[in-house]
């Protein structure tokens, strides 16, 4: 990433005496403009006495007029668009809708507790899509069950799409073609004069026990703080001018989750499984956040709560590092402008959640689609937490944002999509750090994205056992 | 008819006030005495009724169909039938019969009223078909007097017609032939053996079924004719259903086939108005076929091969809707119906094809189904009508149709005056009346049933079928389809669904859908019960209509069964009058030696115990040896065996028993479906042959509950008593023999030792470590020991169990190992706290959770510390509501109850605060036991889940404890721990000594209460609202993690409930309205609302 920056300067300066006594040159870190957008993520006074209807219901009043929008934009002005009320069958029309997957395979909780079935704990399973499955699609009144060109594999709950087709006499509907909302426009990006670099990184994984992945980490730190490397190295680090952390900073293994059903006369003296290491976090933290601006995300894993959006990480768990103003606690979902480039971006959970139901196996495919239904979460509240909004549904898309990425993937992988009106979005899965041990730098200036391994033993590749720093 | 006559008659069998006798297991499903009862008094009655019906002389004036009715709901067009050329083929699926005048052309008494069977069916192409068939007339026999020749047969005759004529009281029909004939045959009596000592027997055949009644009575008080001096005649098969005999005589079963052969029937056409051709009488059926057939013409094929196909029979499920008043239940003569949904699907097809909903007022379409709106209720419901009519159904079901949705349909019909509704059977002319039937059992109480007459039509109540044949928590629908199909349905109370009607066209519709759904339910549930399947299978086997199995008891099938094998004999069967008997020795159990075994234990069985018995020692009526007829017989020793009661039956050298006869051949069949079930592949046939091989094992097992019946129609107690003096005379001849011969010193590696038996099993314990082992020896132990006995009678090796945990008297529970010595194929559990329904679902869960434990997972250790932290989670209130709601039905106003009891006084102080929401009558009240006063009345201590949630009131855990769960678990840990320590270890100790207190809202002090926080860390009173004190401050992280993990862990759950529920409704847009309290998460999702609310308020005092 780096190496055309160090490239200019003349050899190494690592293999050379030091040049003087002093430290040798500084390089100022260069800050950006930063200005958080997370007023939608905000949790304010929260109810839990509603119930889900509402945040499909404001979710497809939201999305109904911009279908219909696309939806004459594809099949022609004159196209009729009908409530399925008022449907005939026969009749060639578009509907408005929330999909609805019927699934067999999807985890149930009431077989869960039902006493019949306590015998038998479903089995785990990385995908719930089966070939019974029945694609519905309703809007505020009916459902109808689809059929045709339509991918139901593909497809999730909470989706709204348009549909166009007709209803047969046995009561289902045959999809001729669908439709999704697509980009929202997308305001201007600023020119950049030179490169400016944002890290993202994302499942950090740390637990109690610090092993081999903490030397990994370490690097990371070093490098983000420019105490790795030449100087053309330091020199580059220095345009790092943020990291966001994308969620799960913790492992799994420091949720707990026998401490709930366990009894309470056994729990009384125990203490959460997450409190040796936030301590580890609060460290590393602090080394980071000493030289630049860190946004953290919560994750699935980390100590907040369940449901989307998930609010910041308590302050009070970093004694040492809020001290300073460069920690950012963020939300998760999060969003931001950063020198005025539109970042958007999630811990993963949504990703993850459609890709167990849903034929998708890319995290970038992903991504993308949800950006094509101009939502963040369509799974949510379905199979994917969330609070029970009740007048507004804030995963929809407004704008599009210039980089949108989701944490704790498997692999890295980018993209850059060109949307329909001249929308230019980055794409990225941020790979999960404890299992690649990979971060990713985006470049504000030409929306590239790279990513960095800081594999430090490589055992299966004995060559390529030197640190990388690059890729 | 009056009461007196009743009363007096000798049908009435004068108060038969006969003691219920104890006749093992397999009986128990049998209708209760007064229901038996009930039977013998109503037939007479019944008679008299049913043909009264016939009369035709309520014809409608109009049409009962309109124009303008969906084609789709016909039944497929029915080619013409030309008699001379076609044969006419049908499975029937009812039959009964009226009087009619006879047709010409077919046989019968041509003067006055004749009796004539009425089939009906249905064509393999699904044309349904009405039969009548000619010809056949009553008949029963009495003994010929000495000296009785054919010379006297006129005068007899003669005689017993003017002496029957007498006795009428009115004659209406004008009847004056009562007696048509009397001829001599040779029979025998089939009680006890007398030396196959045929006799002359007179065969009396009556013009009507009613009239057996009054010419048996007559003989049997005093009959005097001509020559002979006054006798009482001892009468035979005088107490047979009409449609029984029939049957019997013309080897027709229930569900059969029949075939008319060409040229031997008679076409039906429709009556043109006007000319009444007495020489064709035309259809008088809305069947599409009408035929006369003579009864030695027609053909009954027997269900085997091709025969025991199913014909596309067309089931109707359907379920209505009133808008009650608030606080009211419905009722017909003033809450409308305003929504009928019904879903009809042919026999055999996956999904039902065609899809209605009749809604009163306009309602907003439902894809898939067909939505008739009316603005008249009178019109719904006699539209309604029509559609039934024009779909022409065979089997109507539905769940509580019985007993709610006819008679309020009928009532409310009555009510608006909607007189072309209530003709629902296939007969023009005969209306649908409601009746009431009285019901009583030891296990439900008294019961009213009602009944509906709908000739042709096969009305299959879901709920009463299940009632008969599973034992549940609860018949709620939803209840039921939750433990069948997994699947939940929206409960939508009373109160709102007069909201949703007076809505718009969508909450209307959204009621539609609810209802379409309680009647698709019933019909999956009947497919997955295989409910038609099963049943039809046993009207083949035992050959009784379809009918009787829902309405009857278990002895009719028996008697069916005893007659045809009897009649193929010469034999004929006494009207014995039912009288009490006392009571005989049941089966035995040998002591069990209680205890948790770790090593394998060997179950050995003999299989059909008591039909092999029967079998073996050649049991029967026609082999029973009355007092002192072994001696008057002059038979050798060898020629009749003693039971162990001291009873004598003749072998089967000397004469084969019927009832051994008739076990022969329900069991060998059962070995020819099993046969054919194992190489079958068609899953469809496959479910036909295992529902068959199931009613021939239930059928076998009826027949000594027969001869068991007190109050039954042929009880015999030698028969009976032998039976289990048999039975358990065997049983302790197995566990003599097993333990003689598995021993040391015979060569094994342990002394063997029966640690229990029970009726048909022993359970041995053999000393060996391996199930392999215990199945090999098991297996030859089984062999040995029945060469002991006399064949069919068989031991065999079943099971072992590994481990067992025995703790009483059927009262046990093992893991099962049966098909493959490394796997076990299931958790066996007898006699254990798992379906009883007084207890609390908590009671079930954790002793199924700890027998888990201790069987499958062998962790005696993890059973105690599972036991333990259930205990703690009780006393900390963290169990969830719903598992220690406990349910109990409101039969009764609390003025009739004697004492006072929890849910009633619930339900009474429930009205006062809401009438709309309060149970009524016949409900299932489902409470919880709360904390109250020092000394209240437990009846006081019960209250409403909900209530109980909204107010946080505390829970009684102590009564849970004490009351619910201690007892279970001592039993079953008792084997295990040991008498003194279970106590000590399970209801002492540290787990107990944790507990939460919770504050109630409402009632008390707590009016006057100031609530202060406390500091999250050491509970101190704080000044501020902050989260924790200056001295936990430094430890506010390690709080603040550990209380942001229950709030992330109740969020979880809360989305995860809530989605739940929006899926079982089947709406993202619309707010879950379901009050289902039998649904497991109901309370859950309360519960955790109000928790999460709790949890964030406490996480927001960190300063969110």
């Amino acid at each position: 990433m780096f190496s055309d920056l160090s490239a200019q300067k003349e050899g190494s300066s690592l293999l050379c005496r030091p040049a003087s006594e002093n430290q040798g040159p500084v390089f100022e870190r260069m800050l950006l403009a930063y200005s958080p957008c997370c007023e939608r993520f905000k949790a304010g006074e929260r109810s839990f006495g509603r119930q889900y209807a509402h945040i499909y219901a404001a979710r497809l009043m939201q999305m109904r007029p911009v279908l219909s929008a696309r939806a004459q934009q594809k099949w022609g002005t004159d196209v009729l668009i009908r409530k399925l009320c008022d449907m005939e069958t026969g009749e060639q029309c578009c509907i408005v809708g929330t999909l609805f997957k019927r699934m067999d395979l999807q985890p149930s909780i009431l077989k869960e507790i039902s006493e019949e079935h306590n015998l038998l704990p479903q089995p785990p399973r990385a995908k719930y899509i089966n070939e019974s499955d029945e694609l519905i699609l309703e809007d505020e009144l009916q459902r109808i069950k689809l059929e045709g060109k339509i991918e139901k594999d593909k497809c999730v709950t909470g989706s709204v799409i348009a549909i166009y087709g007709a209803e047969r006499t046995d009561g289902k509907f045959t999809v001729e073609d669908y439709c999704t909302a697509d980009l929202p426009l997308q305001p201007t990006r600023p020119e950049l004069s030179s490169d400016r670099f944002v890290l993202l990184a994302s499942g950090l994984g740390l637990d109690s026990s610090q092993g081999d992945s903490m030397l990994g980490l370490q690097l990371l730190v070093d490098m983000v703080t420019g105490q790795l490397g030449d100087l053309g190295e330091q020199s580059g680090a220095a345009t790092i001018s943020r990291v966001i952390l994308a969620g799960n900073l913790l492992s799994q293994s420091t949720q707990d989750k026998e401490a709930s059903i366990k009894a309470k006369y056994l729990t009384k003296k125990t203490q959460a499984g997450s409190v040796d290491a936030i301590r580890v976090l609060d460290e590393l933290l602090l080394q980071l956040v000493a030289s630049l601006p860190v946004d953290v995300m919560p994750g699935q894993y980390d100590p907040t709560n369940y449901t989307l959006p998930q609010q910041p990480l308590h302050r009070c768990m970093f004694p040492l590092s809020s001290a300073y103003p460069t920690l950012q606690l963020e939300h998760n979902p999060y969003q931001a402008n950063i020198h005025g480039v539109r970042f958007l971006g999630t811990s993963g959970q949504n990703v993850c959640d459609i890709q167990r139901y849903s034929s998708m196996d890319s995290h970038l495919e992903i991504l993308e689609e949800t950006l094509r239904l101009r939502h963040l979460a369509p799974t949510a509240p379905d199979t994917l937490g969330c609070y029970p909004y009740y007048q507004k549904d804030p995963f929809i898309l407004e704008d599009c944002p210039h980089v949108y990425f989701s944490g704790n993937a498997p692999t890295f992988e980018s993209k850059l999509l060109k949307g329909p009106d001249g929308q230019e979005v980055l794409l990225v899965t941020i790979p999960e750090f404890s299992s690649t041990q990979m971060a990713c730098l985006v470049n504000l200036r030409t929306l590239q994205c790279e990513p960095v391994s800081f594999s430090s033993f490589c055992t299966d590749e004995d060559e390529e056992c030197e640190m990388n720093v690059s890729h | 008819m009056d009461f007196k006559r009743r009363n007096g008659g000798p049908l009435g069998g004068g108060g038969a006030q006969a003691k219920r006798s104890k006749t093992g297991g397999e009986w128990e499903d049998s209708p209760s005495q007064f229901e038996e009862e009930l039977l013998m008094l109503e037939e007479a009655e019944m008679e008299e009724e049913r043909e009264g019906q016939a009369g035709h002389n309520v014809i409608p004036v109009g049409d009962l169909f309109s124009a303008d009715l969906n084609p789709r709901w016909r039944r497929p067009p029915a080619p013409s039938l030309d008699p001379s050329s076609d044969t006419l083929v049908f499975q029937q699926i009812d039959l009964d019969y009226y009087l009619g005048t006879r047709v010409p052309g077919m046989p019968g008494q041509s003067q006055g009223k004749v009796p004539i069977i009425r089939m009906f069916g249905v064509t393999d192409s699904g044309n349904s078909v009405c039969c009548h068939i000619h010809g056949f007339a009553p008949y029963f026999y009495v003994p010929a007097p000495s000296g009785f020749t054919s010379a006297y047969l006129g005068e007899f005759k003669r005689e017993l017609n003017s002496a029957v004529l007498k006795d009428m009281r009115s004659n209406k029909d004008n009847i004056s032939v009562t007696v048509l004939a009397v001829d001599i045959t040779r029979k025998e009596n089939m009680y006890g053996y007398h030396g196959k000592h045929i006799l002359d027997f007179l065969r009396i055949t009556m013009a009507m079924p009613r009239l057996i009644a009054p010419a048996k009575r007559l003989l049997e008080l005093g009959f005097k004719f001509g020559p002979f001096p006054a006798h009482n005649y001892q009468t035979f098969e005088a107490n047979i259903d009409f449609e029984i005999r029939f049957m019997v005589d013309s080897d027709v079963v229930g569900c059969c086939w029949i075939e008319l052969p060409k040229g031997k029937y008679r076409v039906r056409e429709e009556k043109s108005t006007g000319s009444m051709d007495s020489q064709a009488p035309g259809k008088e059926s809305l069947c599409q076929y009408e035929v006369d057939v003579g009864w030695t013409d027609m053909i009954s094929h027997p269900a085997e091969g091709d025969w025991q196909r199913i014909a596309p029979l067309r089931v109707l499920s359907f379920d209505i809707e009133c808008a009650g008043r608030k606080g009211i239940f419905p009722e017909p003569d003033k809450d409308p119906v305003i929504q009928i949904a019904s879903m009809v699907q042919r026999q055999g097809e996956a999904e039902p094809f065609i899809r209605t909903v009749f809604t009163l007022q306009s309602c907003a379409s439902i894809v898939g189904s067909q939505i008739l709106c009316f603005t008249q209720e009178k019109q719904l419901l006699q539209s309604w009508a029509e559609f039934l009519r024009t779909v022409d159904p065979d089997i109507i079901t539905g769940y509580n149709i019985q007993n709610f949705d006819f008679p309020y349909l009928l009532n409310r019909a009555a009510a608006l005056k909607v007189n072309y509704f209530p003709y629902l059977g296939r007969v023009n002319g005969i209306k649908s009346v409601l009746k009431d039937a009285n019901f009583q059992s030891k296990q439900m109480g008294r019961r009213e049933n009602k009944t509906i007459n709908m000739e042709g039509r096969v009305q299959f109540d879901l709920l009463q079928v299940l009632l008969r044949d599973y034992k549940l928590r609860s018949y709620s629908l939803n209840a039921v389809s939750f433990h069948f199909l997994q699947e939940q349905k929206e409960d939508v109370q009373h109160s709102i669904i007069t909201d949703l009607q007076n809505g718009n066209e969508q909450t209307r519709r959204r009621l539609a859908v609810y209802c379409l759904k309680d009647a698709y339910l019933p019909l999956r549930l009947l497919q997955k019960l295989m409910c038609v399947i099963n049943y039809m299978e046993m009207a083949r086997v035992t050959g009784v209509p379809l009918t009787y199995l829902l309405s009857r008891g278990q002895q009719i099938k028996v008697v069916s069964q005893l007659l045809r094998q009897a009649m193929k004999q010469n034999l004929v069967m006494p009207v014995v009058k039912s009288q009490g008997g006392e009571d005989y020795t049941g089966a035995t159990v040998i002591e069990p030696e209680k205890g948790y075994y770790s090593v394998p234990i060997a179950t050995l069985d003999f299989s059909s115990l008591y039909p092999s018995i029967m079998m073996a020692h050649n049991l029967c009526y026609t082999t029973l040896l009355q007092k002192g007829a072994a001696e008057r017989l002059d038979l050798a020793p060898e020629d009749f065996i003693k039971t162990p009661t001291g009873d004598k039956f003749v072998k089967s050298s000397v004469r084969k028993g019927l009832l051994p006869e008739i076990l022969e051949n329900l069991l060998s069949a059962r070995k020819r479906a099993k046969a054919e079930l194992k190489k079958e592949t068609d899953p469809f046939k496959k479910q036909v042959l295992d529902g068959r091989q199931l009613a021939l094992k239930i059928s076998a097992n009826s027949v000594y509950g027969f001869t068991g019946a007190q109050v039954g129609k042929l009880p015999c107690l030698e028969i009976s008593q032998s039976v289990t003096g048999f039975g358990r005379q065997m049983i302790e001849q197995t566990k003599q023999l097993v333990e003689s011969k598995y021993t040391i010193s015979n060569g094994y590696q342990a002394d063997s030792k029966v640690i229990y038996g029970d009726t048909d099993s022993v359970m041995v314990k053999l000393g060996v470590a391996t199930v392999s082992e215990a199945m090999e020896i098991g297996r030859e132990a089984a062999e040995w020991v029945s060469s002991h006995f006399t064949p069919p009678i068989k031991l065999e090796f079943e099971k072992v169990y590994y481990p067992y945990l025995l703790i009483n008297k059927k009262r046990y529970a093992g893991l099962y190992f049966s098909s493959s010595a490394d796997t076990h194929d299931k958790m066996d559990c007898k006699g254990i706290e798992t379906v009883r329904r007084d207890n609390c679902p908590l009671v079930a869960n954790l002793i199924n959770t700890c027998l888990q434990k201790i069987l499958i997972e062998r962790d005696p250790q993890g059973a105690v510390d599972h036991a333990k932290e259930v205990i703690s989670d009780l006393l900390c209130n963290r169990i969830d509501i719903s598992q220690l709601v406990i349910t109990k039905e409101l039969t009764r106003t609390a003025q009739e109850y004697a004492g006072k009891q929890a849910h009633v006084e619930l339900a009474e102080r429930m009205k006062k605060r809401d009438a709309g929401s309060a149970p009524n009558l016949g409900d299932r009240v489902p409470y919880v036991i709360i904390k109250a006063a020092k000394g209240a009345a437990a009846y006081m201590k019960s209250e409403d889940p909900i209530y109980v949630l909204e107010n946080t009131i505390p829970i009684d855990t102590q009564y849970y404890l004490d009351q619910q769960l201690s007892k279970p678990l001592l039993r079953i840990f008792e084997p295990i721990l040991g008498e003194s320590k279970a106590e000590s270890v399970l209801l002492k100790g540290d787990h107990t000594r944790c507990r939460t207190v919770l504050t109630s809202k409402v009632g008390g002090l707590m009016a006057f209460a100031q609530k202060r926080s406390t500091c999250i860390g050491c509970k101190a009173v704080l000044k501020t609202d902050a989260a924790v004190c200056d001295f936990c401050k430094k430890k506010e992280s390690e709080l603040y993690q550990k209380e942001i993990f229950h709030l992330n862990t109740l969020e979880e759950r809360f989305s995860r409930l809530w989605t739940q529920c929006q899926r079982c409704q089947g709406s993202l847009h619309e707010d879950v309205l379901c009050t289902s309290r039998d649904c497991p998460i109901f309370y859950m999702r309360k519960k955790v609302q109000k928790d999460l609310d709790d949890q964030t308020k406490l996480v927001s005092r960190f300063g969110w």
